[in-house]
């Protein structure tokens, strides 16, 4: 059975009235478009007359990331008292009879949003700086000092690239409909230049691109969203993949259509008090190529085998693995012209 | 999209319908040309299993022809010489010698070619 959105609505609003002991009329609820691992909802609500914004995140039949919703929401509680912009995060459901399947609910982040590219250059520019401020300032932060340890595993500094590694080779192995020899040429590359360990632990987003901000184009960001691929791990990983070429398609000199590779780059460094060693920041690069095009292997499987006819798992499965293949060959094939390799040439 | 879908007042359904335009573009293009892509990437990949059979022996694959020109089939044959490419990959990577280092770029060559033959257009 499946929930028509009213029903969804209807169910939510007796789950708050339950749990918040008060009155809950939702007014008007919306699907949101692209909510690739978790179904999102923005639900305006009044509680007890006044009004407010709920987004609502259920787990899907099937989604683009397997992800456990309480890493994710763990992330979130931890994050929310720093300085990094999250959600405020509410509610945490893990009965599957609420709703169908497990659920939380934040707080809406209201009058922002998350397309870069209708921007003025000024804008790119101003959200650029922040958007990599933020990404150092996270990467300077002591996850043991933010609890993280405890809701989850917290590796060795020289496994941490291993274990990534490990990890998405696997889904690869486990997801392809059919054999990729382009990612299969990755893995075997990544294996034979591990990186050195880790200069220090950090909390890692996992998906930290410019889609998955909240921002006001005068204000600046408002909320860094999606966390569920969130890890403990090298500070590399995440800014390896908030400049990957897919991020910034219509414009390769621009990391995530923002700024120039360079000066994202000198941002983190000036805010994460660390400084990038570039051999070390290839083989990141590299994975986060070889992570991305797992993922839309993996999103093309679920659509295939009829997990799931979300349009968007057939466009990453097939479109977006084309362009990463692109990618990766550009990093590592002896031909390659390096024209999408921006922040190495 | 407003033009096309007028009745479509959730932004939601509107995106979709925008993706599923482009997918619908995407398939058009498989339709029309797929399975010759395919065919070439399967003459292609022969000749590199047969300049490699000293390393790697892939004769059966070599000598098998789709058993028609429906996509399940020459997928079929296409996978198979895929997978068997790949094992070649990895013995001439393990392999020192200049030959072997010659094999591994045609076969980066190659790769490099399929995927340009693959490029799906609608996304640039």
């Amino acid at each position: 059975m499946t929930l028509t959105i009213d029903e969804v609505a209807k169910k939510t609003a007796a789950f708050l009235e339950d749990k918040w002991e008060c009155k809950i009329d939702v007014t008007n609820i919306e699907k949101i478009f692209g909510g690739a691992s978790r179904e999102t909802f923005f639900l305006d609500v009044e509680v007890d007359g006044k009004p407010r914004g709920l987004i609502l995140r259920r787990d899907p039949a099937t989604s683009l990331i397997d992800t456990e919703r309480e890493l994710e929401y763990g992330a979130y509680v931890a994050i929310y008292p720093t300085d990094i912009p999250v959600p405020e995060p509410l509610l945490l459901e893990n009965d599957p009879d609420i709703l169908e399947r497990p659920f939380s609910i934040m707080a809406a982040v209201k009058g922002a949003i998350s397309d870069v590219a209708g921007l003025d250059p000024d804008q790119k520019k101003r959200i650029g700086r922040e958007k990599w401020q933020l990404l150092g300032r996270l990467a300077a932060k002591n996850p043991i000092e933010l609890g993280f340890d405890s809701f989850m595993e917290v590796p060795e500094l020289d496994q941490c690239a291993s274990r990534e590694l490990a990890y998405w080779e696997r889904v690869i192995m486990e997801d392809q409909i059919h054999p990729q020899p382009i990612a299969l040429a990755a893995v075997r590359w990544l294996k034979s230049n591990l990186p050195p360990p880790a200069k220090k632990l950090c909390v890692v987003h996992g998906d930290y691109r410019s889609g998955n901000l909240l921002f006001d184009p005068g204000e600046g960001i408002k909320a860094v969203l999606d966390w569920e691929m969130c890890h403990l791990g090298d500070p590399l990983e995440d800014l390896a993949w908030s400049m990957d070429p897919l991020w910034s398609w219509d414009d390769p000199e621009k990391a995530g259509l923002l700024l120039p590779h360079r000066e994202a780059l000198r941002i983190w460094e000036e805010h994460s008090g660390l400084l990038v060693d570039l051999d070390a920041f290839r083989w990141w690069r590299v994975f986060a190529s070889l992570k991305a095009l797992a993922i839309w292997i993996s999103s093309a499987e679920d659509f295939q085998n009829g997990e799931s006819k979300d349009t968007i798992l057939a466009l990453a499965g097939w479109v977006m693995s084309s362009r990463q293949n692109r990618i990766l060959l550009d990093y590592l094939s002896p031909h390659a012209a390096g024209e999408l390799n921006g922040v190495l040439a | 999209m407003d033009r096309l879908l007028p009745d479509l007042d959730s932004l939601y359904y509107q995106s979709d319908g925008m993706v599923m335009g482009l997918l619908m573009e995407a398939i058009a293009d498989e339709v029309a040309t797929g399975i010759d892509r395919r065919m070439k990437d399967i003459a292609d990949m022969k000749k590199l299993l047969l300049k490699g059979s000293h390393t790697h022996n892939a004769d059966a694959a070599i000598g098998s022809d789709p058993l028609s020109l429906s996509l399940k089939d020459v997928n079929q044959l296409h996978d198979d010489l895929t997978r068997h490419l790949i094992e070649l990959q990895i013995k001439v990577e393990q392999d020192g010698s200049r030959e072997a280092s010659e094999l591994n770029k045609d076969i980066w060559l190659y790769l490099e070619t399929t995927a340009g033959r693959h490029l799906i257009s609608v996304m640039g």
